[in-house]
């Protein structure tokens, strides 16, 4: 799959939009309508219904929807569901370009910042290249979600920005650096203990440290998770989120650990 | 006539498909030690690059695939397992192997400028006054995880480092370098890139070179002479040395922090093969 380079801004990502072709049920809303009930898409969120806001957003010159986070989380959204990597990367560009928009219009708010991130990590996941190009921006723009709003989505800047030290390559070669991560990751457990996917980094950073053993500390994070994720409602989430569960307890598993 | 057309046809695609897909990859090992990276990762970012390292060679695409270690037992099972035509090593690896695998260094790395670098030994500023000093104390880096290379080639056998040192090997040099930092360790030692990197970090603490090694030549991909023809050798060398002028390669380049990688002169290990059958 090429990637033509385009945009100078996010160093190698492409800007053409997915189609959405004919959507059909779409009731009849526009993007101030959809500003003013900002929490009504979600993970819970029926994706045709998730398409059709996105169609009212994309024509839409409405200045309080184009401020807010919303259209970069409704692709966000499409884009963690969607199955064909390119039309996913096309739905998370169009994510980035949806908050960078909200940027110049003036929304500098942490969920601005903290679904750019999240939209710009799934654009680029799949390519090193272009992962490595931006890993630096990534990293800004969830520091800043951080610092304006550690709340959303359940600690996700802790969570995501954690990730981020215990995935990249350390330095001197990056900027990848496990104290942070298990500082980060720690606090998220502690300040947000409600979302499974804070206990699974948390328990991945652990078993990162601990050599091949698994600590009962470990084994805690990984319970406390799938609890969580067994008993609550997160939607179209749960899915993926249970496959990365499973990933886990058998990279344990291959590595000798029970 | 319409089932020979069929049949043809097959044959043709058939032939075409021998052409475009390599059979079996050939593996390439790809030996790390010390270092603190995520293998999946490594390993994708390994296999982009073979990818055009393959385009540049005119070999079907998938020809070759990489596995990659950050341990030196690994690495060892892994050329005994693998038997590789070709590798990726440590100096140190290079060394110990280079007997037993027939190794010959084909190409070596440029970085900075430079294809040599140095070693040196950190302290806190004015803590000791020389690396006789340290005897006793405590010794951190990343690059500890190849001891005897540091014994041999960058102490030059002049300390058995086991009994002079209190050895604490790390795979991360920034936890390490906290370490010293805030005195929980006495000394830490740093290769090239390591010791470039520092002007990076915001250490509270004004550090100290005690020791700084000879120039140590770097390596780059090594091949096993008893199973690589000259041409093949030749063949996979030279489209390394091309790899960074490419325009994909380059960023692949850059990414792993190497200039360009140029045919070797093998003279330039000598003096280290010479340290290293002499090393305590």
């Amino acid at each position: 799959m090429s990637m033509p380079v385009i945009l100078a801004g996010c160093p190698g990502l492409t800007r053409d939009n997915l189609e959405l072709g004919a959507l059909s049920g779409c009731p009849s809303q526009t993007a101030a309508m959809l500003a003013e009930n900002q929490s009504q898409p979600s993970a819970l969120s029926d994706t045709p219904v998730l398409f059709c806001n996105l169609n009212v957003l994309r024509d839409s010159q409405d200045k309080s929807a184009g401020v807010s986070a919303l259209g970069s989380r409704l692709c966000l959204y499409l884009a963690e569901r969607e199955t064909n990597p390119e039309k996913r990367e096309k739905l998370a560009v169009e994510g980035v370009n949806f908050a960078e928009a909200a940027l110049r219009q003036g929304g500098d708010s942490g969920v601005v910042h903290y679904y750019l991130a999240l939209n710009l990590g799934l654009a680029v996941r799949d390519h090193i290249i272009l992962a490595m190009a931006n890993i630096g921006r990534l990293e800004n723009e969830m520091k800043r979600a951080l610092a304006l709003s550690p709340e959303i989505d359940d600690g996700g800047p802790l969570r995501i920005l954690g990730m981020l030290y215990l995935k990249a390559p350390a330095w001197p070669k990056g900027m990848g650096d496990r104290d942070k991560a298990l500082e980060l990751l720690e606090r998220a457990v502690k300040q947000y203990p409600g979302h499974p996917l804070n206990h699974l980094f948390y328990a991945q950073a652990l078993w990162d440290e601990s050599d091949e053993t698994v600590s009962p500390k470990v084994k805690d994070e990984i319970a406390l998770g799938e609890t969580l994720l067994a008993e609550g409602d997160w939607g179209y989430s749960k899915t993926p989120w249970k496959i990365e569960f499973e990933a886990f307890n058998q990279e344990i598993k291959e590595a000798g650990g029970n | 006539m319409m089932l020979k057309t069929r049949r043809m046809l097959l044959t043709a695609l058939l032939a075409l498909f021998s052409v475009c897909a390599a059979a079996d990859p050939e593996i390439i090992v790809v030996c790390y030690p010390g270092g603190y990276v995520n293998i999946k990762d490594a390993n994708g970012a390994m296999n982009a690059m073979l990818r055009v390292v393959e385009r540049v060679g005119h070999w079907p695409e998938n020809s070759f695939d990489s596995l990659f270690t950050a341990k030196t037992d690994e690495c060892r099972k892994l050329m005994a397992e693998k038997n590789p035509k070709f590798a990726f090593t440590s100096l140190g690896l290079y060394l110990e192997l280079r007997g037993q695998y027939h190794l010959t260094p084909l190409v070596q790395p440029r970085i900075q400028g430079r294809s040599s670098e140095r070693y040196r030994v950190m302290i806190k500023k004015d803590r000791y006054l020389s690396l006789d000093a340290l005897k006793g104390k405590t010794l951190g880096g990343t690059v500890l995880e190849e001891e005897a290379f540091i014994g041999k080639i960058v102490f030059e056998g002049k300390y058995d480092l086991a009994n002079f040192f209190i050895l604490k090997p790390s795979n991360q040099a920034i936890r390490a370098l906290r370490s010293l930092d805030k005195g929980e360790l006495d000394a830490m030692i740093l290769n090239e890139q390591q010791y470039s990197g520092l002007v990076s970090l915001h250490l509270d603490s004004a550090l100290a070179t005690v020791f700084t090694s000879s120039e140590i030549p770097l390596i780059g991909v090594v091949a096993d002479t008893a199973i690589t023809t000259p041409e093949e050798r030749s063949r996979f060398g030279d489209a390394l040395s091309e790899m960074c002028g490419d325009a994909e390669g380059n960023k692949l380049c850059e990414l792993f922090g190497v200039e360009s990688f140029a045919s070797v002169n093998v003279a330039v290990y000598e003096p280290m093969v010479k340290l290293w059958g002499e090393g305590k």
